[in-house]
């Protein structure tokens, strides 16, 4: 095995092992459990430096398996992987570090690190798919894996979002296999490439083509919550603040999004897919998700659930931008895919310390809490501000992109659609940020469990990640046309996707 | 030197900014915080035209430097913050929570500082972002049932404009190809550009019905707040047209006859408004509407007769340089009139201002208007004849808004000594009349003072005074308008809309 064929088992296998490991632990080695995990994600993260390194030389990674004659295991560990590899893996470790936090003196902790370990596995191990079949092996893995983080915490409602959950992406998974075993039927294994390759079965297929197009998009955006597909996740917020983190940012909803890009990009390839006409419709199914998640945001009291229906509506502008045609949409779609993912751990990190430290589950809970906690509630302020998309956050940035790439595009009525999203984000962030700044306290929190002492406002393990998260935003706001941006990242994507 | 001028100009109020908040520095950064507006001043003061600050990776790729709009706007700017800094050290030296108010003035005239130095979009937008919503904590820094409801309104309907002007400069941006101002003017954007760009800026510059936020935030902000939101933040949109409008490239007869119509309609409007008014803050906040109907009249003609915008250009910088030292004063003065009482050195002083703002002749507003006429000269005849004719009832309308100030003034009974808010105050009247004729843009006021151009000016001014005389010999009692005027229906149709949807919630 060559390095180049190494490197992306690597990655997979550093957060397996440890994964495996955590499973065969007793509750009470929370010193070396949390030494694995920290020491998977470190090194993971160590391993995706160097294939950034390399991809950005042009070097190829890579590897394939035989499993039965006619279908592979493929990896590739290409640009538009690394994107989505990386965002997973510096996501993941400050999840790490903030689960350890959250959980210190629960239960079944061993159980959690291990699924927790597994479900990132999936995702790089999806994010570096190199075909259809393989892709759909971690997709389903990682339906697998959450799902028990989904009802971590055993009570009945949590055991009634677990069942929603698998329910939606079980039934995800079924479209997807139809998609792809019919594909399959129709011109044997289907790569990732550049351009696509669908295209080569000729205008008689075309019908076919646009019934798997339907299948593949709705198997995938189950994951990616688009309506009416999205029921599942409202329903799993129910779930402790870190596996929130995974389902929103790390993992599950970017897995269906991802998805979207890599078929529509490298099963179909762009061109072709705008000649089938299948790119309008992904975009009008977009936009209807991006005003409804939003709409639905306005009315949810229960913060965790009122950051989930923005999830809903923010995971669709990626699909927005990939059905986008032309280079621009394309960069704001894939930049977002990071920005999105930035922005929303930080909003859930910190509603877990209102809910942890405080006790406050409710957005009419959270008066004055930005007085009792200045750091966390500066961290969700900048993040609100870049759900709305308010210069300098990254917010900003995927907005202008989306909005160019639409003119570019003809599709001026995209902008009317971003328009009424962000003053929809506004009319459900600015009245929090109104309580948290504007609004005197209360006499006394809900259930107070964590005192502050002087400026540690909470448990250090849980302030510190939502503070370099939300300095994230504004970096990559802030800097965004500097050479090692995500918007960079994206534009190099987007040049290799359209210079075919 | 230019990178640590321009540094320091946006730096050194965030500095002071950051810290207020550890309790050691807090102190400290609360006594220097008048003087946060020093760099810049020295900025526009020194800077060579030529300077200019070329950071490709920051936002969208981000220029800083000084044109002559730009310098104009940041010198009158500056110079207008540092007034109201110091005004504010005296007039909240009782509040106990002035580390609140001073941590967003300082992030709001970072903001109001930094979009005068952005020449690109991206930058600009940033700043204008920080300071409209930075300025939220200073509408609402008096925590009463009134600034809740000023600040509400004013930030939906900020962040309705800022939407728009974002959409707008999007198109505009893709018709230019490229986000720097100098690309961005030379473009032919659609006339919907246009039009967004116009109107999202246009509630920032208070166009009426986008100005229903206007008579509600400016007057229930603390005074020192109150003098830089209708002095100089005001100009932020105006500066923005100036920026992003393609002014003097290709014609826009729709955009330009909008904005024509409503800065004629401005002009009027926030005069009869004004009038039925009874808190001198609100009346000022009204004459601000009034007041910025001449620059929007100015920017509409040069999208109506670009031909013309090198005479207007300078026309509505002279105007904008007027009227924030002009308002400003205004509003400081106020505040020492609700404080001292109606005596005469205040009404003396407040009458200064009051004078330059109705076109007397020799003042800042008799330059800046007569400038504005010349500039009007070119316009299609039938807008000519509508100017010509409709300015000189304006100048009289102002002048009977003043009069009417004045004798609301003379009434206040007073709560004490004004204590150092008149020293700051007086020099700054001072400095308002003598600044405008030394900072003069070259062109502006070509002909000079003449005999027939002053009798020009005195008319209206006899016909407004005229008018008041009558009024108050008649004991005219005039209806009274609740400040922000349409904003009452508005604000009923949404809350029976909310009503219908969750009978048992009204509005929170």
């Amino acid at each position: 095995m060559t390095p180049n064929e190494a490197l992306p088992l690597a990655v997979i296998v550093s957060s397996l092992l440890p994964g495996l490991i955590i499973f065969a632990l007793p509750e009470r080695r929370v010193g070396l459990r949390s030494a694995l995990n920290l020491l998977g994600a470190v090194a993971k993260l160590a391993f995706v430096i160097m294939l950034l390194v390399g991809v950005d030389a042009g070097e190829e990674y890579g590897f394939r398996h035989t499993v039965l004659p006619g279908v592979e295991l493929v990896f590739k560990a290409d640009a538009l992987a690394l994107l989505f590899v990386t965002l997973s893996t510096v996501l993941w470790l400050f999840t790490t570090v903030y689960a350890i936090g959250y959980l210190e003196d629960s239960p079944h902790r061993s159980r959690f690190f291990g699924f927790f370990s597994l479900c990132v596995t999936a995702t790089v191990g999806l994010a570096m798919a190199g075909n259809l079949f393989t892709f759909f092996v971690f997709y389903e893995l990682l339906t697998l894996s959450t799902f028990p983080l989904v009802v971590h915490r055993g009570t009945p409602q949590a055991m009634r979002g677990g069942t929603v959950y698998l329910a939606y992406t079980l039934a995800g998974g079924a479209l997807l296999l139809t998609g792809i075993v019919w594909l399959h039927g129709l011109m044997g294994q289907v790569d990732f490439v550049h351009g696509g390759s669908v295209a080569a079965l000729g205008p008689q297929a075309e019908a076919q083509l646009k019934v798997v197009f339907l299948l593949l998009i709705a198997g995938v955006g189950v994951k990616a919550a688009i309506v009416p597909l999205h029921g599942w996740l409202p329903q799993a917020m129910v779930a402790p603040a870190p596996v929130s983190a995974l389902l929103h940012a790390v993992a599950v909803v970017k897995a269906g999004a991802f998805g979207i890009v890599r078929i529509v990009y490298e099963v179909y390839g762009v061109e072709y897919a705008q000649s089938l006409g299948l790119l309008e419709p992904l975009a009008i199914a977009a936009a209807i998700t991006i005003v409804w998640g939003s709409l639905r945001a306005l009315t949810q009291d229960d913060l965790k659930k009122r950051l989930a229906y923005s999830t809903v509506s923010q995971v669709s502008y990626i699909a927005l931008g990939v059905a986008l045609f032309g280079p621009v949409g394309t960069i704001g779609g894939l930049v977002h895919l990071v920005h999105q993912g930035i922005m929303k751990i930080t909003l859930f990190f910190a509603a877990g310390n209102y809910a942890e430290t405080l006790g406050v589950h409710k957005v009419s809970e959270l008066d004055g809490a930005g007085r009792r906690m200045p750091l966390t509630s500066a961290a969700f302020s900048i993040a609100a501000f870049g759900m709305i998309g308010v210069a300098p956050t990254a917010g900003y940035v995927s907005k202008w992109y989306l909005g160019e790439g639409a003119l570019a595009a003809g599709m001026d009525w995209v902008v009317a659609v971003l328009w009424t999203s962000s003053l929809l984000n506004a009319a459900y962030f600015l009245p929090i940020l109104y309580r948290l700044w504007f609004r005197p306290r209360p006499a006394a929190w809900p259930a107070e469990h964590i005192p502050a002492h002087g400026w540690r406002e909470t448990g250090w393990l849980l302030l510190a990640p939502p503070l370099v998260t939300a300095a994230a935003v504004l970096v990559t706001g802030v800097f965004a046309e500097a050479v090692w941006s995500p918007l960079a990242w994206a534009k190099l994507i987007a040049a290799r996707e359209y210079l075919q | 030197m230019i990178l640590a001028s321009l540094i320091a100009s946006l730096g050194w109020p965030l500095a002071l900014l950051l810290a207020l908040w550890p309790a050691r520095t807090r102190r400290l950064a609360q006594a220097l915080a008048p003087l946060a507006p020093l760099p810049a001043l020295w900025a526009a003061a020194v800077l060579p035209e030529a300077a200019v600050l070329e950071l490709p990776s920051v936002l969208l790729g981000t220029r800083l430097g000084l044109d002559a709009t730009g310098r104009l706007f940041l010198l009158f700017t500056a110079l207008t913050w540092l007034a109201a800094g110091l005004y504010a050290r005296a007039y909240l030296a009782h509040d106990a929570r002035r580390t609140a108010f001073w941590a967003f003035f300082l992030a709001t005239q970072a903001g109001n500082l930094g979009l005068c130095l952005a020449l690109d979009l991206a930058s600009f937008y940033t700043a204008y972002a920080l300071m409209t919503f930075a300025a939220y904590g200073l509408v609402v820094h008096t925590s009463t049932a009134e600034a809740w409801r000023a600040g509400r309104i004013y930030l939906v309907m900020a962040v309705l404009g800022e939407l728009t002007l974002i959409a707008g400069l999007m198109m505009t941006a893709h018709a230019a190809g490229s986000p720097l101002v100098a690309d961005l003017r030379a473009a032919s954007p659609s006339p919907l550009a246009v039009g967004l760009v116009t109107a999202g800026l246009g509630v920032k510059v208070g166009l009426p019905l986008l100005h229903l936020w206007l008579p509600l935030a400016h007057p229930v902000a603390p005074v020192p707040a109150s003098a830089v939101l209708s002095g100089v933040m005001l100009k932020a949109g105006l500066l923005g047209w100036l920026r992003f409008l393609p002014l003097g490239q290709a014609a826009y007869p729709e955009a330009g006859a909008a904005l024509l119509t409503l800065g004629l309609l401005a002009m009027f409007y926030g005069v009869a408004l004004g009038l039925t008014q009874r808190d001198l803050k609100v009346v000022l906040a009204y004459s601000s509407v009034s007041q910025m109907g001449f620059m929007s009249l100015g920017v509409g003609a040069g999208l109506v007769a670009p031909q013309s915008w090198p005479l207007l250009l300078p026309a509505v910088g002279l105007y904008a340089l007027h009227h924030a030292l002009a308002k400003s004063a205004l509003f400081l003065g106020a505040g020492v009139a609700l404080q001292a009482g109606g005596r005469l050195w205040v009404l003396a002083g407040l009458a200064l201002p009051a004078l330059a703002l109705a076109g007397a002749p020799l003042t800042s507003g008799w330059l800046a208007k007569t400038t504005l006429k010349a500039g009007l000269t070119d316009l299609p005849p039938l807008w000519a004849a509508a100017a010509a004719a409709l300015l000189p009832l304006a100048a009289a309308g102002t002048t009977l808004l003043m009069a009417r100030l004045l004798w609301l003034a003379a009434r206040l009974q007073g709560k004490g000594a004004a204590g150092g808010l008149a020293p700051v105050w007086l020099a700054w009247t001072l400095a308002g009349i003598v600044l405008p004729w030394a900072l003069l843009p070259a062109g502006a006021a070509a002909g000079g003072p003449s005999p027939p151009l002053m009798a020009t000016a005195l008319w209206p001014m006899a016909l407004g005074l005229a008018l008041a005389g009558l009024a108050a010999f008649l004991r005219l009692r005039l209806p009274v308008v609740p400040p922000g005027d349409l904003v009452v229906p508005v604000e009923r149709v949404i809350r029976a809309l909310a009503r219908l949807r969750d009978p048992h919630q009204a509005m929170g």
